[in-house]
């Protein structure tokens, strides 16, 4: 479009025309591919990009903008103020950078759109329109308004245009270039109508006026071809390091999906360990509570069977007592631990002693121990201790566990019934005494029967007037033969004791004491009595019946038992104390009960004779028989503490008489 | 009545014991049997004489008690005298209550002895009399016609000979003849003697019934 009114007609190189115009589409790929990179970019890389891109896309317009105006040839020289190139540059570089700001945002709207395309659009003119005050030539520019309100219209449009596909194609995807490529020919195009549009609306008329060519160069066609290939090396430059910098953030994107994948599944295998963790735990809670559970209902059972239980360690020391064991003692469990729990056991009772139960420990057997257990309120009853080792793998003892039952009604009830048994016994030997008794009395009656009737028989005879001499030789000669005979019956008693006794045997006398103890046991303990013993050391041996002289040891110590009755307050005690030398070995049998009148110290061993009103008096008379037959002694004195029997017996090889 | 000589049984179960009894007793003029057990006792002949039992408490077999209470089941009427080497009181109670005449205690004094076996003979004595006594008014009362018995039950009742005659629809002349027969078959002196005789009879007839 060459207004030639008033003189100068110009023309267009069309070779600058085309280059001007692939410049533009260039300068417009670029800018299309700096705005994915902006927008792609952050901070101070994003300010980078934004900076480097204006200036690319910038010299680039520019860079069209000065061909196209290069193409246009006059008739006269043209030269080119640099300072207003350089502005016309700046402006360029400063629209490049708003229009590259306005697409690289998250989001454009309508507002943000119209304003970022009429500052580039006013840029991109201003650009042109100042560039074009740069030139210098001999003639006067014209401009009609038309077609600059047309060409900045036009560059506003393209701009609106250019944004918009720029904010479109800022995306990375597959068809990107390509679609970057036919818009950039596009605006390329666009851009190059609105410049030549411009161009168009100048007109050149020539003066006469030389113009200002201060700062003024003109353009060789080297220097013109100089910033072709400036242009294109920036441009190219700018879009192979976009270039770059895509593919290595397309490398980065990949690296980092595959780390990304990487990351998820290896957060998918920890969820998974985690799960698998999760469930464990629960079920090892569950585990957990189950065994509190079956703990709790263990301990509930222990606690409640109606039994004391506990568990000892091997030196006796008791580390658990369940809680009835706590509730019938009245201990506290740190008073019961330990040795504490012996305490609760009465003092009479062996098992009250450690060494007991260490014995029984060390003998690794289970056991059975009976003693007297003190209850809260201090009443003692009968209990039954068991326990049972329990063996680690090579069969040492690391525990013990026993149980401790009441056994105090049983034992009442056996009292009772050994009471009844002793009672039936007693009334036994009473009638057996009895029998005896009426035996040695008939016995010995009938002859004296005889004799007396005889003998007043006699005295009758010879009172009369007329005696019969042979009667009376008959009845006396009877007289005799029945005192011979009760004689007889005596001597018959006496050897009974006496000569009628086979079995005399080598007797120990501390061992018939303990023999007899053990019998007794229940009867001094039904009876509460205690009993101690003091033994000779090694006392002599002595010669007898060893069941009639134990015999003579129950007999004493039963009475002495029955003399410790009476007692209601105060201790029952029993003492046997052994004692020897060479001749004699001598027992006493102490009471502590209420002795008896020492006028009656001779009259107690008489047959018959008896301070008990149950008693016939036959069992001391019996003693003293046998410990005599066997030539000992036996005896009795009354003290202020009670009384003491003692018999004494030949040592064996020491003369029995 | 003819009085037979009394028999002294002595039973116990030594045989000394027994002879010194035996001749104690047969020096003072009695006649003396000795068993050495109640069974042997039992199974003797004994003669029907006034007699007595000297029975000592221990025996062999069953025991003097026990035999004592055999006698009383089966009716022999015997005075027992007990004499025991051994008795206590609630023995000689038992014994007692069940009719003994005394209870000794061996050895016994000779006099005891004897003056027991006399009360005890004497007793048997009486009871043998009373017996043989009721048996004879019996036999006499038997031998009395209808005729006379009735009569006799009409007198003992207090009815005069007229009022007797007219009941019986008689005589008071024949009425007369029958009571005076009766009395003299009665053995009977008087009107009270007979009306003795007939109450211990009703007494007898009484007691049996």
């Amino acid at each position: 479009m060459i207004s030639a009114n008033a003189g100068l007609t110009g023309s267009y190189d069309y070779g600058e025309v085309a280059r001007s115009v692939v410049i533009a589409a260039a300068a417009s790929y670029a800018a299309l591919d700096l705005a994915g990179r902006v927008t792609a970019a952050r901070g101070r890389v994003r300010a980078a990009w934004l900076t480097g891109g204006a200036i690319a896309m910038g010299i680039g317009i520019w860079a069209m903008h000065f061909k196209g105006m290069l193409a246009f040839r006059l008739p006269v020289s043209i030269e080119y103020q640099w300072p207003t190139v350089l502005a016309s540059l700046s402006v360029a570089i400063l629209s490049s950078a708003v229009a590259l700001y306005s697409t690289s945002r998250q989001r454009m709207g309508l507002v943000d759109a119209l304003t970022g395309s009429l500052v580039m659009g006013g840029g991109i003119a201003g650009m042109h329109y100042v560039g074009m005050a740069a030139m210098r030539l001999p003639a006067i520019i014209r401009f009609s308004p038309l077609l600059v309100t047309a060409s900045i219209l036009l560059a506003i449009l393209f701009s609106l245009v250019a944004l918009l596909m720029a904010f479109d194609l800022r995306g990375e995807t597959r068809w990107t270039a390509w679609r970057r490529l036919g818009s950039a020919a596009v605006m390329g195009v666009a851009i190059s109508a609105m410049h030549y549009t411009g161009m168009a609306a100048a007109t050149f008329v020539s003066s006469a006026v030389s113009p200002d060519l201060s700062h003024a160069v003109s353009i060789s066609p080297l220097g013109n071809n100089g910033i072709g290939i400036v242009t294109f090396l920036v441009l190219g430059a700018a879009i192979l390091t976009s270039s770059m910098d895509r593919q290595v953030e397309a490398e980065v994107r990949q690296l980092n999906q595959g780390l990304e994948h990487q990351v998820a599944e290896r957060t998918t295998q920890l969820e998974a360990t985690n799960e698998n963790l999760r469930k464990e735990i629960a079920e090892r809670e569950r585990a957990d509570e189950a065994l509190r559970k079956s703990d709790d209902r263990l301990r509930l059972v222990i606690d409640t069977i109606p039994v004391l239980v506990w568990s000892k360690l091997p030196d006796g020391s008791a580390d658990f007592l369940n809680q009835r064991f706590r509730e019938y003692t009245g201990l506290f469990i740190e008073e019961g631990l330990g040795e504490g729990w012996l305490e609760a056991i009465h003092p009479e009772d062996p098992a009250s002693s450690i060494d007991v139960w260490r014995a029984a420990f060390v003998a690794g057997r289970p056991f059975e121990f009976e003693a007297r257990l003190r209850r809260a309120d201090g009443e003692y009853r009968w209990f039954l201790f068991r326990g049972e080792p329990l063996r680690d793998e090579v069969g040492k003892i690391v525990k013990w566990y026993g149980t401790t039952t009441d056994i105090e009604d049983r034992k009442q009830a056996e009292w009772s019934l050994q009471e009844a048994q002793e009672g039936l016994a007693h009334v036994t030997r009473l009638t057996t005494m009895g029998e005896l008794v009426g035996a040695i009395a008939h016995e010995v009656n009938q002859p004296i029967t005889a004799i007396v009737t005889n003998a007043n028989f006699c005295l009758r005879q010879l009172a009369s007037a007329a005696p019969n001499p042979d009667k009376l030789r008959e009845a006396i000669s009877e007289i005799v033969n029945d005192g011979t005979r009760a004689s007889a019956v005596i001597s018959r008693i006496r050897a009974l004791l006496q000569k009628g006794t086979p079995n005399r045997v080598v007797v120990d006398i501390n061992q018939m004491i303990q023999e007899v103890s053990i019998l007794l046991r229940n009867e001094l303990a039904r009876n509460r009595v205690s009993l101690s013993t003091d033994l000779a050391s090694d006392p002599p041996r002595v010669s007898g019946d060893h069941v009639l002289l134990q015999q003579v040891l129950i007999n004493v110590i039963i009475n002495a038992i029955e003399a410790m009755r009476a007692i209601k307050r105060g201790p029952r005690e029993l003492l046997i104390k052994s004692a020897g030398d060479d001749h004699e070995v001598s027992i006493q049998v102490k009471d502590s009960g209420t002795g008896f009148d020492p006028l009656q110290a001779q009259r107690i061993f008489e047959p018959f004779f008896s301070t008990k009103s149950e008693g016939i008096g036959m069992g001391l008379s019996i003693s003293r028989s046998i410990v005599e037959s066997h030539g000992g002694r036996l005896w009795a004195e009354s003290g202020p503490t009670g009384a003491l029997f003692q018999f004494t017996l030949p040592a064996h090889g020491g003369g029995v008489s | 009545m003819n009085e037979l000589t009394p028999v002294v049984f002595v039973v116990d179960d030594d045989p000394s014991v027994g002879r010194a009894i035996k001749r104690l007793v047969e020096s003072v003029g009695l006649e003396v049997a000795h068993f050495g057990s109640a069974q042997e006792f039992m199974r003797s002949q004994r003669p029907d004489a006034p007699s007595c039992l000297v029975l000592d408490v221990r025996l062999p077999g069953i025991s003097g008690l026990d035999f004592q209470h055999e006698l009383a089941v089966t009716n022999t009427q015997i005075p027992i005298i007990f004499v025991t080497a051994h008795g206590d009181i609630q023995m000689t109670v038992r014994a007692m209550k069940a009719g003994a005449i005394e209870f000794l205690t061996k050895p016994f004094r000779d006099q005891d002895l004897l003056d027991a076996v006399q009360i005890a003979l004497e007793r048997d004595r009486a009871r043998r009399q009373k017996e043989a006594g009721i048996a004879a008014l019996r036999d006499r009362y038997e031998s009395l016609s209808s005729r006379e018995r009735e009569v006799v039950a009409m007198v003992v009742s207090g009815f005069l000979n007229k009022q007797i005659a007219a009941e019986i629809g008689t005589t008071e002349n024949t009425v007369k003849a029958h009571r005076s027969r009766a009395m003299e078959k009665m053995h009977a002196d008087s009107l009270a003697d007979l009306v003795k005789m007939i109450e211990r009879l009703h007494a007898l007839h009484e007691k049996a019934s």
